[in-house]
């Protein structure tokens, strides 16, 4: 355990030193310091998750903090895996893409202390079980993004982002205080096992208090209508730091939740469903709402929120499980939980990293300003498409195994006779297939209108793929994403010892049929990989010996010039129009349309941007009455120094009744 | 040995039926129209042409041929023959069949956008629309049969909802029309889209295949075609009634596909295609018959009968 806890403080003291050396070196040193805890922290990691014993050290603090007890058990191992190679990958990455901030000194310094500190918060976080310190460092993690996101801060628009991000982190916050004091105040201690009394029995009490953590949490990881802060905070960020946030830390909500529910143990049935219920709205705003996007880094903000949508259902299926007191679904929705958040870190860094290439080297996030990338970022270009291929769940990568795994869990509870039940397994297996769909549309989106066709404006001629450092996390996701796809039996086994810690599900029951399952899809997709190569080889050996003429695109008869075919391709809005007609109510779009005139036409011009409805109607609802009702008390700051004196005068009197009577 | 045999002979008599499809259409028309065999012939002299490749392409369009005609091959070894089984089966298969169907889709919408022309993005925008409303009903089927049999995957599905009796009829009437449009839709034809020319008429389909000539688009041709039979033996493995010897029944399952060309022929002979904003409402048709048929299986199982 110290062993586990030095090494998470290693990034921070990375940081720090990396303060000390000039522009070049920065990086360096801190990727330095990121490689030698990996040494410290994955060992001790991989052994509890590979033994299922859980390793536990605590310190006593003095008051009012007390004893608290650090234990990395494999729930939390895996988190913290994720964490460690997260925060290594940023590392990595940061060394060519902060290149083109060499000239901001004192923002880079910046820049790495605050990546240090939230990577070692996050990596204490997940160990840590006494609620005080959760807390702290709960609130070091929060800071520490703002600090990053706010990386540009001549930005007006970036400042503004950031402030909006941290006042939602506060909230988040304040509901983890509410319940932390709570429960600790019930159970008279701040250890995380002595809430589990209040937690498990289904009294109102134990209902409210997991609905003010999963407020929390959910606030964190992004769950509708709690997700508003992501699409802007993200975008505002250095994509390095993007990739972090959205593949790595809005996973300790996750955590949380999870966590939550490990103290649980049997869930009431109404707040599994309505856990089901909400991700399922999740997923799908979610991914709508990206449809509507043209910003790349925002459109991979709102994927994230759908991304979280599937986590949950699966979350939503292992509670269903659980109260209905099915063992086997509930195993299944939590390794179909458990996987897809791993998943989700490998494909939407990969992500994220690849719009950082694309922002590094054309200077623009508008996806309608880019097309026919692949020509100039071949690499970048290949890996996105595996990305893309990956989180909309495609076989032979590892976001169909996860995908697959809910869907068996969903499956499973049509098996179970009851009408609720049955009736939340339909909308679970009808949503998750509309949320893949719709991901579908809109990567084929994303992937086709940038990389591939014409470009659609100039790019700077400085554009190219050399910087090695940001490529090469890149492919060792990639190559995990393969890996867990074609064989998914070598990271469910580690994943079951979790599920086994679990009380309402017992993954015991399900040894046999995980093999009957995934050794069939192993063998069945590495066939059909095989299938592919074989037809593409068949096809060049048809073309041995002919003639491939390589020629315009057939343009129905019209000779246009190249700078006009460019125009005319369709662009990201016109790709997502008709489906987004369909769903007009869902994602309200407002159109600014000035068509040309008729006789000598001089400008025509078209603009059409997306409205998120949790945005206008709850969030600014809500911000509305909490202004009118924090109105009633702005006469107690009147900027009348008369009144102040009074408030001074006041208050010395009430403490000279105190303490005459304490006396 | 004889499954085997039997899918290689219906991987190879899919021109068969897409011949069916226009020697029918012309006898309707009053024309005499080509010979059923016609479509094999235009495929081996496909594979023998040269090939022409836009200048803007890259690997996606090099690619996706070989990927669309590898996954419709591999999705049809999860299709069950009646009594025989399918090759490839576990539980859960049905999510492997429609999400490797899907691998090959993502590479044809992309494909065409490898081209930069507008009109074959807007066949690919179109595409994307529609199995975005597609999908979710075809769940909503798989569901509503895996509660009725208790089985996951295709192959004990189907011998399950086959040997249970009473209401499965009404059910399996729902389905067979559900299944229908489904395979109207996924095979691009009419009233969804009018495959009979590159241009003009066609909308989506072969708007998104434009640009390809020589071997790849005959792979391409392939995989469309035995994408509709796969669809039609899903909907004629529903309706093999349990207590017939197998070969009877396998000669049932053969008419009953080719059955089912002749009513696509049929429709396309009678209708013409709907207008584009018109589409979504045929295939919600097809959602809200698959909820109506859940309803009903709920209110038998819960409804005290």
């Amino acid at each position: 355990m110290f062993c586990y806890i030095s090494g998470s403080t290693i990034f921070l003291i990375g940081g720090i030193v990396a303060i000390f050396f000039n522009e070049k070196l920065k990086a360096k040193i801190f990727l330095a310091f990121a490689v030698v805890s990996q040494f410290f922290i994955l060992p001790e990691s991989l052994q509890v998750l590979s033994s299922g014993i859980q390793s536990e050290s605590s310190f006593i603090f003095n008051q009012p903090i007390g004893t608290v007890h650090f234990r990395l058990d494999p729930l939390s191992s895996v988190f913290s895996i994720i964490i460690s190679i997260g925060s290594l990958l940023a590392a990595v990455y940061s060394v060519g893409y902060m290149k083109m901030y060499k000239r901001k000194k004192a923002a880079l310094n910046s820049y790495y202390f605050f990546l240090g500190l939230l990577s070692s918060s996050m990596l204490l976080l997940t160990a840590v079980q006494n609620a005080i310190l959760f807390i702290m460092l709960w609130e070091l993690m929060s800071i520490a993004s703002f600090f990053l996101v706010i990386f540009e801060n001549e930005k007006e628009e970036v400042l503004k982002a950031g402030i909006y991000y941290l006042t939602a982190m506060q909230i988040s916050a304040a509901f983890l205080i509410a319940a932390f004091s709570w429960a600790s105040a019930v159970s008279g201690s701040a250890d995380f096992l002595s809430f589990r009394n209040i937690l498990n029995n289904s009294s109102p009490a134990g209902i409210l208090l997991f609905i003010l953590f999963f407020i929390g949490f959910g606030t964190k990881a992004g769950f509708v209508p709690m997700h508003t802060w992501l699409p802007k905070a993200h975008p505002a960020a250095p994509s390095g730091v993007s990739a972090l946030m959205s593949g790595v830390m809005i996973k300790t909500g996750i955590y949380g939740i999870l966590r939550i529910l490990l103290l649980t143990g049997i869930p009431n049935k109404n707040l599994a469903y309505g856990v089901l219920i909400l991700s399922i709205v999740t997923g799908v705003l979610g991914v709508m709402n990206a449809i509507a996007q043209h910003d790349l880094k925002k459109l991979l903000a709102y994927h994230s929120i759908e991304n979280i949508g599937i986590i949950g259902i699966g979350i939503g299926v292992a509670m269903l499980g659980a109260a209905y007191n099915n063992k086997i679904i509930a195993a299944l929705g939590l390794l179909g939980a458990l996987l897809h958040t791993i998943n989700h870190f490998t494909f939407k860094s990969v992500l994220f990293y690849g719009a950082g290439i694309i922002y590094y080297g054309t200077h623009t996030r508008e996806i309608d300003k880019l097309g026919g990338l692949g020509k100039y970022l071949p690499k970048t270009s290949v890996l996105f498409l595996i990305a893309s291929l990956a989180i909309t769940g495609l076989p032979v990568f590892n976001g169909f195994i996860s995908e697959f795994i809910i869907y068996l869990g969903i499956s499973k509870s049509f098996f179970v006779k009851d009408i609720g039940l049955n009736i939340a397994a339909l909308l679970g297996i009808s949503g998750l297939a509309f949320i893949g769909s719709m991901a579908f549309l809109c990567f084929t989106k994303v992937y086709g209108i940038s990389f591939l066709g014409l470009p659609r404006s100039e790019f700077p001629s400085s554009i190219d793929e050399k910087e090695s450092s940001m490529l090469l996390p890149m492919i060792l996701l990639t190559a995990a994403m393969l890996c867990i796809g074609l064989f998914p039996l070598l990271i469910i086994k580690p994943l079951m010892k979790v599920v086994d810690q679990f009380p309402g599900s017992g993954l015991n029951f399900l040894q046999q049929d995980i093999f009957d399952i995934f050794i069939p899809i192993s063998v069945s997709l590495t066939i059909f990989v095989g299938a592919v190569l074989f037809f593409y080889s068949l096809r060049s050996l048809l073309l041995k010996n002919k003639e491939v003429k390589v020629f315009k695109t057939w343009d129905c008869g019209y000779r246009a010039e190249t700078e006009t075919a460019s125009r005319m391709q369709y662009t990201s809005s016109s790709f997502a129009q008709p489906f987004l007609t369909l769903v007009a109510e869902l994602v309200p779009r407002k159109i600014k349309l000035i068509k040309e005139q008729i006789f000598f036409p001089k400008e025509a011009s078209f603009e059409s941007h997306a409205h998120d409805i949790s945005e206008s109607y709850f969030i600014q609802p809500s911000i509305r009455l909490l202004n009118k009702f924090l109105n009633l008390f702005s006469w107690i700051q009147s900027g009348k120094m008369q009144q102040y004196i009074i408030y001074g005068l006041i208050f010395l009197i009430f403490l000279l009744i105190w303490i005459l009577g304490v006396e | 040995m004889l499954k085997f045999f039997i899918y290689i002979l219906i991987a190879l008599s899919t021109f068969l039926f897409l011949g069916i499809i226009s020697r029918i259409k012309a006898l309707w028309a009053g024309r005499k129209g080509a010979s059923v065999l016609q479509p094999y012939y235009d495929f081996f002299k496909l594979l023998k042409k040269d090939e022409v490749i836009s200048r803007t392409a890259s690997f996606v369009f090099r690619i996706s041929p070989s990927i669309n005609i590898a996954a419709v091959l591999f999705a049809l070894t999860i299709v069950p023959l009646p009594f025989l089984g399918s090759l490839i089966k576990f539980p859960g298969d049905f999510i492997l069949f429609t999400y490797t169907l899907g691998l090959a889709k993502f590479f044809t919408v992309c494909a065409a956008l490898d081209t930069g022309s507008s009109f074959e993005g807007m066949g690919a925008s179109r595409e994307v629309t529609f199995s975005s409303i597609v999908e979710p009903a075809f769940f909503v089927i798989l569901g509503t049969l895996a509660l009725i049999t208790g089985e996951l995957s295709f192959q004990s599905i189907f011998a399950a909802i086959n040997t249970s009796t009473g209401y499965t009829i009404l059910i399996k009437v729902l389905f067979v029309v559900s299944l229908f449009i489904m395979l109207l839709t996924e095979g691009s034809r009419v009233p969804v889209d009018d495959p009979n020319t590159h241009l003009e008429l066609t909308m989506i389909h072969e708007v998104m295949i434009l640009d390809y000539s020589g071997p790849d688009l005959a792979f391409i041709l392939y995989s469309s075609g035995l994408k509709m039979v796969i669809f039609s033996m899903l909907i004629a493995a529903l309706l093999i009634p349990p207590s017939i010897n197998l070969f009877t029944a396998l000669g049932l399952f053969f008419m009953i596909i080719a059955l089912i060309f002749i009513g696509i022929a049929a429709v396309e002979s009678l209708i013409a295609r709907s207008r584009m904003s018109h589409i979504p409402q045929f295939i919600f048709l097809m959602t809200a018959l698959s909820i109506t048929a859940f309803a009903v299986i709920l209110f038998f199982l819960y409804g005290g009968f």
